[in-house]
């Protein structure tokens, strides 16, 4: 028989056990959901097209030489492989370009989300002056001056061209940028072979003891939040003078008063001058990740080994977020087997279009 | 290379930066050096000067290199490597390659700057593929 001692011990340990249970349940990983769509820019197949022309087209840059896809590379998963992004000519980027595919998903973009749609996004790397360093006024013209180009902002929006169509063309593209039957998704949808035993386990991991879940969750795997991990500074470029250059303009631009003193990448404090905001970055989609090597805002990991071995400890010195997981070697193998294996869908088979 | 010497060749191709005040006529300099088989010397200290490019600094490293300096100015006042650097901008045009730096390892594409370990995984892969063969 139950004496009121065991009973209290026992209301205690169902209490403990499902807060537990809470803590990593919180989230779910959903299956990817049709393409949210905004209601002023409707999907057409001409409008795709227009966008993923102009999404190619080098006249996006000042000089010539960059779009998009020099940084949103679709041979390399539309990254561009580099620590820190690819830049524009003679200067040098802050932050690592981060992969587009089902970016339709994300509610800020940027690794500060400065920017909450793709339209809107679009518009600052053209007129950044160490990505794209092209004047939005100018681009107009240099678009309007091509005949082609005319008609099919005439036929696809009935109107000439201006840059806010030239951004709605362009994310309408991006939004078809979507993971496509990731092993994941078929999982979910209830095809209980489509992850291997190791991936499964690791997928255990994912959601209790490696807390994984706790910020990647949804169907974009993402809170959609920002959060200070104190991932370390770059040590390749961070004393460099082209990146300082580039930390110090992108502190000004955001009115920080001692951008001449900025010795770190704040994130998105720059922004919004909060203090829960001080080195706190975008929580990125974990969709896709074995192809969007190098890893976190500054591209300071190369393998998610080192990721996963980051997080392992607790994340960077100082953060107020992270704990040490204590994985072992092999669940950390099972982790990083979920990550690659369930989170890859297939390739997009996406080739530069002729442009006018 | 020094690494993989005997199994890998560089070929180095020219894309002077058009709007780069000297941009071309380092490239002409370059050229030259290297019709004075001293190409390698005269790349590293361009590298290592730039955007100290103008005349008469590439003059003077033409000095350092004990170079032919007669042969030198006149090569490069004339443009005398014109057909050579404008061979390799259209064969990068013709590789959509619109900036530098880029590179083909084996026909594989790496554009910008990246580290010495990123190469060496490529080149082991190749040299592997290679021996397979």
């Amino acid at each position: 028989m139950l004496t009121k001692d065991k009973i209290i011990l026992l209301i205690c340990l169902i209490f403990l056990f499902y807060i537990e249970g809470f803590a990593y349940e919180k989230g779910k990983i959903k299956p990817l959901p049709p393409v949210p769509i905004p209601k002023d820019n409707p999907m057409t197949k001409e409008k795709i097209e227009l966008g993923k022309k102009l999404f190619f087209d080098r006249r996006l840059s000042g000089d010539g030489t960059m779009s998009c896809a020099s940084c949103h590379n679709p041979e390399k998963a539309f990254t561009d492989g580099s620590e820190i992004s690819l830049s524009y000519p003679t200067t040098r980027n802050l932050r690592n370009a981060p992969t587009l595919i089902n970016s339709a998903y994300a509610k800020f973009l940027f690794w500060d989300g400065r920017a909450k749609s793709l339209e809107e996004q679009a518009e600052f790397p053209i007129m950044s002056p160490f990505e794209m360093n092209q004047n939005l006024d100018f681009l107009e013209e240099e678009i309007r001056a091509v005949p082609e180009y005319r008609e099919a902002f005439k036929r696809v929006f009935g109107q000439d061209v201006n840059i806010k169509l030239i951004t709605k063309a362009i994310a309408a593209f991006e939004r078809t940028l979507v993971s496509k039957n990731a092993p994941i998704d078929r999982y979910l949808r209830g095809d209980k072979n489509a992850l291997s035993n190791e991936a499964k386990k690791g997928y255990q991991i994912f959601k209790g003891k490696g807390r994984c879940i706790k910020c990647h969750y949804g169907a974009y795997l993402s809170d959609q939040k920002f959060h200070a991990l104190m991932v370390p500074e770059n040590p390749k470029y961070a004393n460099e003078e082209k990146f300082i250059v580039t930390r110090r303009y992108v502190a000004k631009i955001n009115k920080y008063p001692d951008y001449m003193n900025v010795k770190e990448d704040l994130g998105r404090y720059f922004n919004t001058k909060k203090q829960k905001d001080y080195k706190a970055f975008k929580t990125p989609t974990l969709r896709e990740i074995a192809k969007t090597a190098p890893y976190m805002h500054n591209g300071i990991f190369k393998s998610l080994d080192e990721v996963i071995e980051f997080f392992n400890k607790g994340g960077g010195k100082g953060n107020k977020v992270l704990k040490p997981l204590n994985l072992t070697e092999e669940e950390k193998r099972a982790l990083k087997t979920f990550l690659i294996e369930a989170l890859s869908g297939e390739d997009l088979d996406i080739k530069p279009p002729d442009i006018p | 290379m020094k690494e993989f010497e005997g199994k890998i060749k560089l070929v180095i191709k020219f894309f002077p930066y058009r709007y780069r005040d000297y941009s071309i006529i380092a490239a002409e300099a370059a050229v030259e050096a290297w019709k004075q088989g001293k190409f390698q010397q005269m790349h590293n200290l361009l590298i290592k000067n730039s955007p100290r490019l103008d005349r008469d600094s590439l003059i003077v490293y033409a000095k350092k290199l004990d170079m032919d300096i007669e042969k030198f100015i006149r090569a490069i006042d004339n443009q005398q490597g014109a057909s050579i650097i404008e061979r390799d901008i259209k064969l990068a045009k013709e590789l959509d390659i619109y900036g530098t730096p880029a590179f083909f390892i084996n026909g594989i594409k790496v554009l910008g700057v990246r580290e010495k370990s990123y190469f060496k995984e490529i080149i082991l892969k190749e040299l592997e593929n290679v021996n397979k063969r």
